[in-house]
């Protein structure tokens, strides 16, 4: 098809859509609601006739072809498989030899033949007799792939086949569509929503956006952060995956919420046995900056940052702080647009990390603590008080806080990270 | 799981059914025929409507008397061939109409026609004769008829897209001028006073008019026979698009001229029903759907069978209004009766069947 434009009314739903489909491809159609998939999809059948250029099947147009010869090649499944009536799956399946029975043929040896081999494909020949309003959404699905290869198709065209369907069903729908192609020589255009699906078996992807064709080519082409990012507003990372060989995307945040993102600010992050763990997380996917210190390497909030590619200060296991560990904590603490200092226990061993937060609020750095000042002393002090002790005096400070949750943190925060003149208050605690 | 059963099975089924059907339609017809102010013995009226069967009398002779003939033959034969004709016509326009529209809920009024011929008709009985160039007997229902397919007709031009004739536009226009012929009728009525108590009659169906007269049905029968006739060449394209017209066009049905062809040859049928009987419900609603819960959704064998029940429902409907047995002193109008005799067997089916209908 060259140049296609397709117009609701006064909405372009497609501009400018240029696509050639070789034989055998698997091609991936895909774009976010709205993007005019659909209606690419309905301009390539036939159903719309576009306003501009023309759609093209084997050099014909196939706005020019009668509906019975355009179904002789190529072979539709659609979204939606509701029923009104009752008809058995083999009369559905059935229905599939019309184009080449016409109005007043009768139905032969030739077309059963034709009929059970595609339900036997599909693995639904077990099912010829039972109402088609019977069966579950996965078997429904594959009765109509049934009924499109019963039409012997050399192209075919599903809209969405997945998109209701138990995760088991898609894959099973997805190995059967590659296997026909492989073994039957198809050709397969399928409007996917599923990025993953897609990655993992089509030859081709088409991503959409707004009417216009956004990007072209194979997976690896198509599918990059850039411009997923661009298309669908969503921060993904693309990886490889290791056993399937092929690309995943896994999405990050939304645009929106990427509020670091324009600051880039920094948070150096004090925490402890695991406490760590799902406020960097947090932190990481809002696109912050982020160091830890300082934790043992045996400890879980070690292997979190090492995961996340965050730096982090680390500490000998059953060590306490030495002082190197020490300055290089201050460091990253004073460097920092913020701290978290989180509900982690503390001992002798990181009883420095609290010193480290006294010495940045002092310096009017913004310290957040993500602890329950009431039962601190009693749950969390295992240093004779003297923790608790650190905490009162960093509270003094009007640029240290208390929040339950990372979120009420962030909210509490000036994101333009400046440095507040540190003050003291005449009440030690102030909750 | 047999090969052959789609072979030779099915047409066998297909075909027991259709003969089953027929059967019971010339039982009714034999009884009716039987019944009336000259008793006939039933064999007798068997043997005269076998009779009329071109060859008969020479190869089997005839055991009945020249007399009851001429009565059967002049009088009552006539009622009985509208009663099949329209009860035939009713059934598989009703059928054709919820196969298209894909609603087990559609009947063969959906698109206006009722109302509009309603209007044309009543407006025929109640105006001056001398307004009206034609004869008063055939006034009545060339007038139902033109005002009926008019009615479809401008239904269609304000349903009509780009092209297309959208369905749920069709059924949209044909209840809201509908309601619009209703109205000017039942206005009509009222302006009418006396007279209208006899347009009320024919309104709600009654095939009295027919009573000893050909003329109708020689007008009728030959229009309701080829429509019914094209309208079965369609069967499997009607089953296609039962599953949705997209999905028809997929499957290389031209979609838009389907449509408009049986639209055509259901409404024409429909409306020299209507022109002949008046307007008789629940026929082309109930008879289809009831037929589907008994042969299937397949419109190759739905179709002639809802031809053939509907004319059995109305060929023992208006028996039972000959027969005076409801109403001694005059005749019930035949609607009263489709409904009351026909609603319990559609319950009975819908009670016993498992299949999921709707």
């Amino acid at each position: 098809m060259c140049g296609v434009e397709f117009a609701y009314d006064a909405v372009k739903a497609l501009d400018g859509v240029s696509l050639a489909v070789d034989e055998g491809e698997f091609l991936g159609l895909l774009g976010p609601n709205g993007s005019g998939k659909t209606t690419l999809l309905r301009c390539l059948t036939g159903i719309l006739k576009p306003k501009v250029g023309a759609v093209l099947l084997d050099g014909r147009e196939v706005l020019s072809m009668k509906a019975a010869e355009v179904a002789k090649k190529m072979a539709v499944v659609p979204q939606d498989t509701t029923t009104t009536f009752d008809f058995t799956v083999l009369d559905v399946v059935l229905m599939g030899r019309h184009p080449h029975l016409g109005r007043l043929g009768r139905e032969t040896e030739k077309d059963l033949e034709a009929v059970q081999r595609a339900m036997k494909l599909t693995g639904v020949w077990h099912l010829a007799d039972r109402s088609i309003n019977e069966l579950s959404g996965g078997e429904k699905q594959r009765v109509f792939i049934a009924r499109a290869l019963a039409q012997e198709p050399k192209v075919l065209l599903l809209d969405e086949p997945t998109t209701h369907l138990d995760l088991n069903h898609q894959l099973e729908i997805m190995d059967l569509l590659e296997k026909l192609r492989a073994e039957q020589e198809l050709t397969i255009i399928a409007v996917l929503h599923d990025l993953n699906l897609a990655a993992r078996y089509c030859s081709q992807l088409v991503l959409m956006s707004h009417g216009r064709i956004r990007a072209m080519g194979p997976v690896e082409e198509v599918l990059r952060e850039d411009i997923i990012r661009e298309v669908y507003g969503v921060e993904v990372e693309v990886r490889k995956h290791p056993i399937t060989g092929s690309l995943y995307v896994v999405p990050l945040s939304t645009m929106k919420s990427r509020r670091a993102a324009k600051t880039k600010m920094r948070v150096h992050v004090i925490c402890g046995g695991g406490t760590g763990t799902p406020v960097l997380r947090k932190l990481v996917m809002e696109g912050f900056e982020v160091s830890v210190g300082v934790v043992s390497v045996l400890d879980s909030d070690y292997e979190a940052a090492r995961a996340l590619g965050v730096k982090v200060i680390a500490e000998a296991p059953f060590s306490p702080i030495s002082d190197e560990a020490y300055i290089r904590n201050l460091e990253a603490a004073t460097e920092a647009d913020l701290i978290v200092v989180t509900d982690a226990p503390y001992g002798r061993g990181n009883l420095r990390n609290l010193e480290v937060a006294l010495r940045a609020a002092s310096q009017g750095i913004k310290v957040g603590l993500l602890i329950d000042y009431k039962s601190f002393p009693s749950t969390r002090d295992f240093t004779g008080g003297e923790a608790t002790k650190l905490l009162r005096e960093s509270l003094k400070y009007n640029n240290v806080f208390v929040a339950n949750t990372v979120e009420d943190l962030m909210r509490g925060v000036n994101l333009k990270g400046e440095r507040a003149e540190p003050r003291l208050t005449s009440e030690a605690s102030r909750l | 799981m047999n090969k052959r059963r789609l072979g030779l099975g099915r047409a066998a089924r297909w075909s027991l059914t259709v003969l089953f059907l027929t059967l019971l339609l010339f039982i009714c017809s034999a009884l009716s025929i039987s019944i009336g102010s000259a008793k006939t013995a039933l064999i007798d009226a068997a043997g005269i409507l076998l009779g009329q069967i071109p060859g008969f009398k020479q190869v089997f002779g005839a055991w009945w008397s020249e007399t009851q003939e001429v009565i059967v033959v002049q009088l009552r034969l006539p009622r009985l061939v509208s009663a099949i004709l329209v009860g035939a016509a009713l059934a598989i326009s009703g059928a054709v109409f919820q196969g298209m529209f894909r609603n087990p809920l559609a009947d063969p009024y959906v698109l206006g026609i009722a109302s509009g011929a309603g209007l044309g008709g009543v407006a025929a009985m109640l105006l001056s004769p001398s307004l009206l160039p034609i004869g008063l007997v055939y006034t009545r229902p060339f007038m139902a008829s033109v005002t009926g397919l008019f009615t479809i007709f401008i239904v269609y031009m304000v349903a009509r897209t780009g092209g297309r004739v959208p369905v749920l536009r069709l059924v949209l226009a044909g209840v809201a001028i509908s309601s619009l012929m209703s109205a000017l009728t039942m206005q009509l009525l009222f302006f009418a006073g006396e007279r209208g108590h006899m347009a009320l009659a024919w309104l709600f169906g009654s095939f009295a008019i027919v009573e000893g007269k050909w003329d109708y049905v020689e007008v009728a029968a030959p229009v309701i026979l080829t429509c019914s006739t094209l309208i079965l060449l369609f069967s499997r394209e009607l089953n296609i698009m039962a599953m949705g017209e997209e999905q028809a066009k997929h499957l290389g049905v031209d979609v838009e001229a389907v449509k408009k062809a049986l639209l055509t040859l259901a409404s024409i049928a429909t409306a020299a029903a209507v022109a002949i009987s008046g307007v008789i419900g629940f026929v082309g609603l109930i008879v289809p759907h009831a037929m589907r819960l008994v042969v299937g959704p397949d419109h190759r064998i739905l179709l002639p069978s809802s031809a053939l029940a509907g004319a059995t429902l109305l060929v023992v409907c208006d028996t039972l209004i000959r027969a005076r047995i409801m109403a001694p002193a005059s005749e019930l109008p035949i609607g009263t009766i489709t409904a009351m005799l026909g609603c319990p067997f559609f319950l009975y089916l819908l009670i016993k069947s498992r299949r999921v209908v709707i």
